[in-house]
């Protein structure tokens, strides 16, 4: 910001009207300057910076017309050189570095202009001005520089995070929406009354899910009880009779799931049973949990059309709540088919130990 | 050449479509119980049984189930089962009866008869839920006398995977995988036939008693007809 020098009485050699003139314009352009800046919130434009540095120079010319002999250095009365230093200093907020480097060279040059011969006596203290202006461009150019970096930054993270949160919010609906979408294609294909009612039991299933999605609230899994596992498969088979499912569940007795898991596997598996009803043309599905030394396993498996996972990107619902929502509660999930040759899917606990070493990859 | 085949099944509709739908088989005899068959004495490579055969309140004295099963495969014949029978345990009680396959009605035809074919040329036809069964008994050390490959074996079909999928996880031909399940299936079919109700019961944790309904336990030629009496 601009700042004239201070005012005080002053013998000045026949020109007190110029060197008022002079005092005036600087002090106008520094107001001005102050109010335009704050009121905008913004450094000058490349415009009004161009004009305060000519101003500057324009004093810094004709400051031995206006000032006495002697007075141009180590005098408050020459104010030239100070106000100067202070457009310099405003102008580091302007981004055109051109503008920039041009200015200050006006600048340095005016200022030798204004020295005159009193250069010869005071040349050291000439010499520390024009450093001073140099480094008085440099490093408030710096600082600016680095704060609108460090806004950017912000700029840019904000808006990562808008994405991050507007991605988030587009997967969580697909969840919620996706076997809901699947009930209800398959709901508008022709079908007996018996397979429309097994589909309403479905429907409403998924009814309830998306109310809760709407309404804004995540299901509160923290204190919910754990969930039997085999009971949660045995439910989810019941929903889909029309299918040939085998559900062999005798090695899993005894698997409990956190409630939060649960809620994943339950989601994951109507999913593929969906899937299976809606694509796979199968004739036998086989759903077998296993429980081990590490963990239980959790396999799907159709002898349908099957596909080929190189060639075909997998959809929605095995992208996103099979694979990505089943990852998200620490499972572990492998899909595995061929054209011709059905699909498996297999769901695993996996142990804390890799677990914490695949999240540190 | 085809395969001859004799269909037990006390529906005449089943024992009149069978010949038409399964081109490939030779159907020789179609009859409504087991006794009738017995009686006649085809000469065939298979036969496709049903497991309920009559009113058991008005035909006290035609076998059922496993009774049926029994009787056919202690004569030498080689049984199929055909049946809307769901219920594992009885369907695993009709292989632990000698019972060479078993095949459900629900089954596309097409997908019946190649079973029906498998089961003809000397294999065996082991549904899904007796798979699981079988494997648990493994699990559980019921039945010991298998490798680590054929457990590995096991393994893999008793989650459903083709024989493809199995071969490939083995480093095996689809054709040698297919020899090892015939072997494997057979050693299985015996090991069960061998055990006792109480065993399987205390292997998947069952009540002691839950398997005598179904399972071939008496060795009597009459124990069935004991049964229908109670």
């Amino acid at each position: 910001m601009a700042a004239p020098g201070p005012l005080c009485p002053v013998k000045v050699r026949g020109a007190t009207g110029p060197y008022l003139a002079c005092w005036l314009a600087a002090a106008v352009a520094a107001v001005v300057v102050s109010v335009v800046t704050v009121v905008r919130r913004r450094p000058l434009g490349p415009l009004g910076a161009a004009a305060d540095f000519g101003l500057a120079c324009l004093l810094l010319a004709v400051a031995p017309l206006v000032l006495a002999e002697g007075e141009r250095l180590g005098t408050w009365v020459a104010f030239q050189s100070a106000y100067a230093l202070s457009v310099v200093m405003t102008a580091s907020g302007v981004r055109s570095l051109a503008l920039a480097v041009v200015g200050l060279l006006g600048v340095i040059g005016c200022y030798f202009l204004f020295l005159g011969e009193d250069f010869d006596g005071h040349a050291s203290t000439a010499v520390g001005n024009v450093i001073t202006f140099i480094v008085y461009t440099a490093i408030p150019r710096l600082f600016v520089n680095y704060t609108r970096r460090v806004a950017r930054d912000a700029d840019a993270s904000r808006a990562r995070a808008a994405e991050l949160a507007r991605r988030e919010e587009e997967r969580r609906a697909q969840l919620m929406m996706h076997n809901g979408v699947a009930v209800m294609r398959l709901l508008t294909e022709p079908g007996t009354d018996e397979e429309r009612a097994r589909l309403i039991d479905l429907a409403e299933v998924e009814l309830r899910r998306m109310r809760s999605y709407l309404r804004g609230r995540e299901p509160d899994t923290a204190d919910a009880p754990e969930a039997v596992l085999t009971a949660l498969v045995r439910q989810v088979c019941d929903r889909f009779t029309d299918l040939p499912v085998d559900a062999l569940l005798d090695l899993g007795v005894g698997v409990r799931l956190p409630a939060a898991q649960a809620e994943a596997v339950e989601r994951a598996l109507e999913s593929l049973l969906l899937n299976v009803r809606a694509h796979a043309r199968a004739e036998q599905v086989v759903v077998h949990l296993d429980q081990g030394p590490d963990g239980w396993t959790l396999t799907v498996s159709d002898d349908g059309v099957g596909f080929d996972p190189a060639t075909r990107a997998v959809g929605v619902g095995l992208r996103e709540v099979v694979v990505g929502e089943l990852r998200r509660q620490g499972c572990d999930v492998e899909i595995e088919s061929a054209v011709g040759d059905g699909t498996t899917v297999t769901i695993s606990s996996v142990p804390a130990p890799a677990r914490a070493a695949r999240e540190a990859r | 050449m085809k395969p001859t085949v004799a269909v037990v099944d006390d529906a005449s509709l089943i024992r009149d479509s069978v010949g038409l739908l399964m081109p490939k088989l030779d159907v020789v005899a179609a009859v409504a119980t087991v006794e009738d068959l017995l009686r006649r004495r085809p000469v065939v490579d298979l036969v496709a049984l049903d497991l309920h055969l009559a009113n058991i309140d008005v035909q006290p004295d035609v076998r059922q189930g496993i009774a049926a099963v029994r009787a056919l495969t202690r004569r030498g014949y080689r049984v199929c089962v055909y049946s809307q029978e769901e219920r594992r345990f009885v369907l695993a009680a009709c292989m632990a009866a000698g019972a060479s396959g078993v095949v459900s009605k629900a089954l596309p035809t097409a997908r019946a008869e190649q079973h029906f074919l498998d089961v003809a040329a000397g294999g065996t036809v082991v549904p899904q839920p007796v798979v699981g069964i079988l494997e648990v008994l493994v699990r559980r050390n019921c039945i010991t006398l298998l490798s680590e490959r054929q457990r590995q074996i096991l393994h893999g079909r008793a989650r459903g995977l083709s024989y493809a999928q199995v071969a490939k996880q083995l480093y095996v031909s689809e054709s040698t995988l297919r020899g090892y399940w015939l072997d494997l299936t057979r050693s299985l079919q015996d090991s069960l036939a061998d055990l006792t109700p109480a065993e399987i019961e205390h292997a998947l944790g069952l009540a002691p008693g839950d398997l005598l309904e179904f399972w071939p336990g008496e060795d009597s030629e009459d124990w069935w007809r004991v049964r229908t009496d109670r």
